[in-house]
């Protein structure tokens, strides 16, 4: 793995403009640099990066159908108990999930970690799959890299072929808030997608779904919503004013309600827990678990929310001091205790790998970096290259 | 994985440009009033068109405007005492709201008569200078002669299940970003 400066294209506003994003002077396009790309071996993609992705998306599943069995798990996770059923039967109704992305800490060589699972509301998909792909074409044309570069990007495809296959039976309805643009955005590319696979969608603010005198969710014209693409937490609708309703509205959820159980940091300690040792994984405890306190004696960790989104309010201690802490409206609620697995330090940046999954195969490769060791709302998407 | 030349280039291409817009459909004409006065002071109108109209329109609302089963949720879409209590009750017995009717809205008289039904209009709280028709269309903001879109002239259905609105969103207002 080696971080690459390169010329950018030259027309950056233009390819903004083209693309809706934010371009600012001298900043380039937000949240997006192409000032330099990481490369990789076929090798370490395959073997070190896809090959475990896979393999830990299969001990997220036994982790789920142990979870879903067990009242105690389901509620340590802070899940209502009126949920827990709904949850259950959709784990065994088998209910379809669409996409998710796992952030690991990789040094080039050596078993990559996962430092956690974005497995109900990823973003950084638009980046991933279009922005990125783009940049290859673009870039290889302009002769900016060498010729031959190939790019683990398969995201948009998989995203339009496992459509059809989620078992959506009428119109779906993307909801997620609306007044949030990088949300919308990534929603809206997610419908494009739908469509392009022949679906009918609409879309609605999460707000403006309504609830009928029959207990079905509709949508502002009076239609019931009988699937639901969100771009929206499930531990968020859970708890909101119509959470009691879902279990009996009817509604498909995308992603399914099990997803509530990999989208919560509660599944590092579970997945240590019953895979201890594995090299994928690094050791986590729930911070109430009287192994935690051991563990933090130790001198070493990540102290992280159950329930927390874009690197807020995470707290690095390394050898006995703080090193990094980070402010949000999560602190209040429980925590893990996660092992520190620093990311490496490229050129100033640290990179932190985001695989892609759709339909649970590994399909696309997000690279982020940020001037800290907590990836947060200030990081830029920076593309990669395959090249042997 | 495969290899990038072997991808279709328009396709990621086209991705961004691909707009999601709705379909223009075709426009009626019609006219919309108020009230009976801004009806009558219509030189197109005379007194007995403006009057049928509105008692035909009136008659509807109470059937067709959307019902809410708390003030506070009606009031979030129409607007404060923007709202008033239907004449049914909830199959718990309990009260049913529903909007103020805000104006109406009649067939062209160019057209013939007959071609349209009046029904009611309402304005919603988020756009209160547009009106709207109980299904929700919105039908501009002129008063008099204008066109609208050939489905929101047509008959509104009746509306017997309430409503409620507005449960979901308020950790969006409280967290931001869904991001991860």
């Amino acid at each position: 793995m080696q971080r690459i400066s390169v010329t950018e294209r030259p027309n950056l506003a233009n390819i903004a403009a083209e693309h809706e994003l934010e371009h600012i002077a001298d900043q380039g396009i937000t949240g997006w640099n192409e000032s330099a790309y990481y490369q990789f071996t076929r090798r370490q993609i395959e073997e070190d990066l896809t090959g475990p992705v896979e393999e830990i998306e299969n001990l997220c599943f036994e982790v789920v159908d142990r979870a879903v069995n067990n009242q105690e798990v389901l509620s340590r996770l802070g899940i209502a108990e009126p949920f827990w059923d709904y949850i259950a039967e959709s784990w065994r109704n088998g209910e379809k999930n669409l996409y998710g992305r796992m952030d690991l800490s990789y040094h080039g060589e050596g078993p990559v970690k996962l430092l956690e699972y974005n497995a109900d509301t990823p973003t950084a998909l638009y980046e991933t799959s279009v922005l990125q792909w783009e940049w290859l074409e673009q870039a290889t044309e302009l002769e900016l890299i060498p010729r031959g570069c190939d790019q683990l990007n398969d995201v948009h495809e998989s995203i339009v072929n496992v459509f059809p296959k989620l078992d959506i039976r009428t119109m779906s309805h993307f909801a997620c808030n609306h007044n949030i643009e990088d949300d919308k955005g990534t929603l809206d590319y997610l419908e494009e997608c739908a469509r392009e696979a022949g679906l009918k969608t609409c879309s609605i603010a999460m707000k403006d779904i309504g609830l009928d005198d029959e207990g079905r969710f509709i949508d502002f014209d009076g239609q019931v919503i009988n699937t639901l693409v969100k771009l929206y937490p499930w531990e968020w609708i859970m708890a909101e004013d119509f959470g009691p309703h879902i279990p009996s509205s009817g509604t498909q959820f995308i992603e399914p309600p099990w997803k509530a159980i990999l989208s919560n940091k509660g599944l590092l300690p579970l997945l240590w827990g019953m895979f201890e040792g594995h090299p994928n994984l690094l050791p986590a405890f729930f911070e109430d678990d009287p192994a935690a306190a051991a563990f933090a004696n130790a001198g070493s960790y990540v102290r992280k929310p159950m329930l927390s989104r874009q690197g807020e309010n995470i707290k690095i201690v390394h050898e006995g001091k703080i090193i990094f802490q980070s402010d949000g409206p999560y602190g209040s609620d429980a925590h893990i205790l996660q092992g520190f697995h620093p990311l490496p330090v490229l050129d100033c940046g640290y990179p932190l790998i985001g695989c892609w999954l759709v339909a649970s195969k590994a399909v696309g490769l997000c690279i982020r970096e940020d001037k800290t060791l907590v990836t947060g709302r200030d990081s830029r998407c920076i593309p990669h290259v395959i090249l042997d | 994985m495969k290899s990038w030349s072997s991808r279709s280039a328009a396709l990621m291409m086209s991705v961004s440009l691909i707009a999601l817009t709705a379909c223009e459909e075709p426009k009626v004409d019609a006219s919309i009033y108020e009230s009976i006065g801004q009806c009558k002071s219509d030189p197109h109108n005379t007194a007995d068109q403006c009057e049928g109209s509105f008692k035909e329109a009136s008659s509807q609302h109470a059937a067709v405007a959307p019902k809410y089963s708390s003030a506070e949720d009606c009031q979030a879409d129409f607007g404060q005492g923007k709202c008033e209590k239907a004449p049914y009750k909830t199959s718990s017995g309990g009260s049913v709201f529903m909007p103020l009717m805000m104006g109406y809205m009649m067939g062209s008289m160019m057209g013939g008569r007959g071609s349209m039904m009046s029904q009611p209009l309402y304005r919603s709280a988020q756009s209160p200078n547009s009106f709207r028709t109980a299904e929700n269309q919105n039908v501009g903001s002129k008063t008099g002669g204008t066109k609208v879109a050939r489905s929101a002239a047509s008959r509104p259905s009746f509306k017997n299940s309430t409503r409620s609105r507005g449960g979901f969103g308020s950790s969006a207002r409280r967290f931001g970003s869904a991001a991860t």
